[in-house]
């Protein structure tokens, strides 16, 4: 069964076991757990139910984890530990044995010095950031002024004379010394630097002269440059500025280390972070049960392939609990395990990349892997790639420990190798023509029209494949009508159109297609009211022929990614051949060869994948195929930076 | 001009159109993936992926136009001279991929890019981002296929 049948149970036990049987379910990971206020038994409890205040250790907890997560974004930002291509789509975690876990878990009272050391440190730097963008801006402020010899603390307002540092507009500098000398007879003025944009000047004048200047420069758009607090000239102080920097640096790389020294307490945190955040799981769930003063009740979903082992496993390490199970009822929302053995368990993670079958619905992996298979092979159609692709995923299984659909997708990959094999070898691509065996079957690039009409005819089936399981599931769902009407029909209707093309069954082709097409006018409409209607509704549905049509059509594309493989290869060896000739020649040949056919394998199988994928989806599953259900979710361990291996020995 | 060259012509169109049609969008999608992996550089790979989506029709594009080189003779010994009309075929036989890598390679880059922002916030939803990325390439799937055809077909 591709779908593993579920049970619900309920477990009511003493509230001093309460802890224990969490830890057991937890530990189990065999059960969805029902938040009891949206299940049916709550109504009846509601009265009873406790409120309990786990409230407080909940938040506890919580801060507890942010501090450790504080911790680790601090070591990831200054020291990262890099994840490698492979390991982005897996995610690489820590492997711990339980022994070195606990001891590990353990050390959780440390946690606090750690946040503390890493906050302090991490202030320090933020410190150190500031100071030293401050320097710099001020060093940028300066600079202008680096030629002038004058110290900054000289530049005041006397009693007789007023000294400044100004900047002006380029563009006004004219007009500026015009009105200048015109209505202020006694002043100094030098020009320190100038740029494009801006005039950096030293301006003195006599103190009695100060109100029109002001307005002078005001009308002239000129600002006062002032430095307070600095002594010696600007150059000098740019030196003290840039001394201070390199201090800040060895400050920083001081503090730098002082993190590096706590490196050592990652794991450490890392194992805390996920031994919390189960804990604090655990206590959420503790938090949805209806319990009263001496009792608990929890209600969950149970795959019945594991059921025994619970109540076996509950009947032993506690003493007071007590399991029911029961089968769902009509119109309970069932969470969906899918189950299917083998190598059809790969193409799981198709339809779940898709959707999850809802409950009571057919799985439909066992349905979609063979041709899944089929159109892989078809589409890199290679058996040199084939044959590297296929050892490319048993290196990377090998290698990584994967899980879940990680596994099952590079398992898929591995498949998919060997039907390209297979597929290479009926139409003789070796590297493209790198070796030149004859095909065993034909050569699409040669015939592709022939090619063609295989790729229309492998697709016909599928859809036909499709109707099927559909026609299936409205027998078996008790509509034996709905079957002939809404895929009998149809079928006779298409063929009878397909057979047109044949003159030698022109007649039988003829009577098909209109008895299909009359048998669809007059039911498709079966659902609307009124006898017009009914008819314009039927005869509208056979514009659906178009989407068989597309649907058909659609299936060149395996055609067509065949041919880009395979013409993508030749291009490769036909390049390679070009610079063969000499000894270095040979060499850059290789290279050639090699760079290029794994950019091609690469290439070929991201379209290959792809464009299988969507014939199923679109193409395959439309016919039959709805999904939507809930992805059964058991209650259990789950970490996001470890991975606790099993221990060789006790 | 021989047909030759009008047949060099159809092959610098659908190398050159559906080569801009990929870069344009390999372009767009790589925007989106830059901010997103300043947030998540984590994400380099999966967004890779998507990047690579809209890089497709260049490659079929360059195919086009490796097979017209090959037929009249660029690649290889000796170079083969058509008539006018031939090359007029050649020509014509490249327009379907030239024309719809160039477009379907700017939308499927926009999809790309959107999924892009889906993935920032579900990474297990990489799959469904892909799906909808090549409901756009199938045009350019069938574009390279009629060029194909066409090319195919073309006595010389």
């Amino acid at each position: 069964m591709p779908i593993i049948e579920m049970k619900k149970v309920f477990l009511l036990g003493h509230r001093e076991e309460r802890e224990s049987i969490f830890s057991l379910l937890h530990k189990l990971g065999s059960v969805e757990l029902l938040d009891i206020k949206s299940g049916e038994a709550w109504e009846e409890f509601e009265a009873l139910v406790e409120p309990e205040h786990t409230g407080e250790t909940a938040s506890q907890a919580e801060s507890s984890l942010s501090d450790i997560r504080y911790c680790l974004d601090i070591f990831q930002r200054y020291f990262p530990v890099r994840k490698n291509f492979i390991q982005q789509f897996t995610g690489a975690k820590l492997e711990l044995t339980e022994q070195d876990y606990r001891k590990l878990v353990g050390r959780l009272e440390e946690v606090k010095a750690v946040y503390d050391s890493c906050y302090k440190a991490e202030e320090k730097i933020a410190r150190i950031r500031n100071e030293e963008t401050q320097s710099q801006n001020l060093i940028e402020e300066l600079q202008p002024w680096a030629s002038l010899s004058l110290p900054l603390e000289q530049l005041t307002d006397g009693s007789f004379a007023t000294m400044g540092l100004y900047t002006a507009v380029a563009d006004s500098l004219v007009d500026l010394q015009v009105a200048l000398s015109e209505k202020v007879p006694a002043h100094y003025f030098e020009e320190v630097l100038s740029d494009n944009e801006f005039v950096y000047f030293f301006y003195a004048g006599l103190t009695e002269d100060a109100q029109v200047t002001r307005d002078i420069f005001k009308d002239n758009t000129v600002t006062t440059v002032t430095f307070p607090g600095l002594k010696g000239t600007a150059t000098q102080n740019i030196e003290l500025l840039y001394d201070k920097i390199g201090t800040l640096r060895e400050e920083r790389e001081s503090v730098l280390k002082e993190i590096e020294t706590l490196l050592e307490h990652r794991p450490m945190l890392m194992a805390c972070y996920d031994y919390m955040a189960n804990e604090l799981q655990k206590n959420e769930a503790v938090a949805n049960l209806a319990r009263t003063e001496n009792s608990f009740l929890l209600e969950g979903w149970v795959p019945v392939p594991v059921l025994n082992d619970l109540e076996k496993s509950v009947a032993e390490k506690t003493e007071t609990a007590v399991l029911a199970a029961r089968d769902p009822e009509p119109g309970e929302n069932v969470p969906v395990l899918l189950h299917n053995s083998g190598p059809v368990g790969a193409y799981e993670v198709v339809t779940k990349l898709y959707s999850t079958p809802r409950k009571g619905e057919l799985d439909p992996t066992p349905f979609m892997a063979p041709f899944f298979f089929v159109f892989f092979g078809i589409c890199l159609s290679d058996a040199g790639y084939g044959i590297i692709l296929s050892l490319l995923a048993l290196y990377v299984s090998r290698k990584l420990k994967l899980e879940g659909m990680g596994k099952q997708l590079i398992y898929l990959l591995f498949l998919g190798g060997i039907s390209s094999v297979f597929f290479g070898i009926l139409f003789g691509g070796y590297f493209g023509d790198l070796i030149k065996l004859p095909p065993i079957w034909f050569n699409p690039l040669d015939d592709p029209m022939r090619m063609l009409f295989y790729c229309f005819g492998i697709g016909l089936f599928h859809i036909y494949f499709g109707m099927g399981v559909q026609a299936f599931r409205n027998i078996k769902a008790g509509h034996p009508l709905s079957a002939l009407y809404d895929q009998g029909f149809w079928f006779i209707f298409l063929n009878g159109l397909i057979l047109l093309a044949l003159p030698d069954y022109s007649a039988v082709a003829r009577w098909m297609a209109i008895g299909g097409g009359v048998g669809l006018v007059l039911t498709q409409g079966r659902n609307q009211n009124g006898i017009i209607m009914k008819f314009l509704s039927g005869l509208l549905s056979l514009y659906n022929i178009t989407g068989y049509l597309s649907d058909v059509l659609s299936y060149s594309r395996l055609l067509a990614l065949g041919l880009a493989s395979i013409v993508i290869a030749t291009a490769i060896n036909a390049m390679s051949e070009m610079v063969a000739g000499s000894i270095i020649g040979v060499g850059i040949m290789v290279l050639v060869l090699m760079g290029g056919h794994l950019f091609n394998i690469v290439i070929s199988t991201l379209g290959s994948y792809v464009h299988t994928s969507r014939l199923q989806y679109i193409e395959f599953f439309s016919k039959f195929f709805e999904g939507g259900g809930k992805a059964f979710q058991p209650f259990k361990a789950q970490t996001s930076y470890i991975d606790i291996t099993e221990t060789e020995k006790g | 001009m021989t047909g030759t060259e009008i047949a060099l012509i159809g092959a610098a169109l659908a190398v050159g159109l559906a080569g801009i049609g990929s870069a344009i969008g390999v372009g767009i999608v790589g925007q989106s993936a830059a901010g997103l992996v300043t947030e998540d550089p984590d994400k380099f790979g999966q967004t890779l992926l998507l990047q690579a989506l809209p890089g497709t029709q260049g490659i079929y594009g360059l195919l086009a136009g490796f097979i017209i080189m090959q037929t009249v003779g660029v690649i290889g010994d000796e170079l083969l001279v058509l008539t006018i009309p031939q090359g007029y075929a050649f020509l014509m036989a490249s327009l379907p991929i030239a024309i719809v890598g160039l477009v379907s390679g700017i939308y499927q880059g926009r999809v790309s890019a959107a999924a892009v922002g889906l993935i920032a916030k579900r990474p297990e939803e990489l799959g469904k981002g892909i799906v909808y990325a090549v409901m756009v390439e199938t045009y350019a799937v069938l574009a390279l296929l009629a060029t194909i055809m066409l090319l195919f077909g073309i006595p010389v």
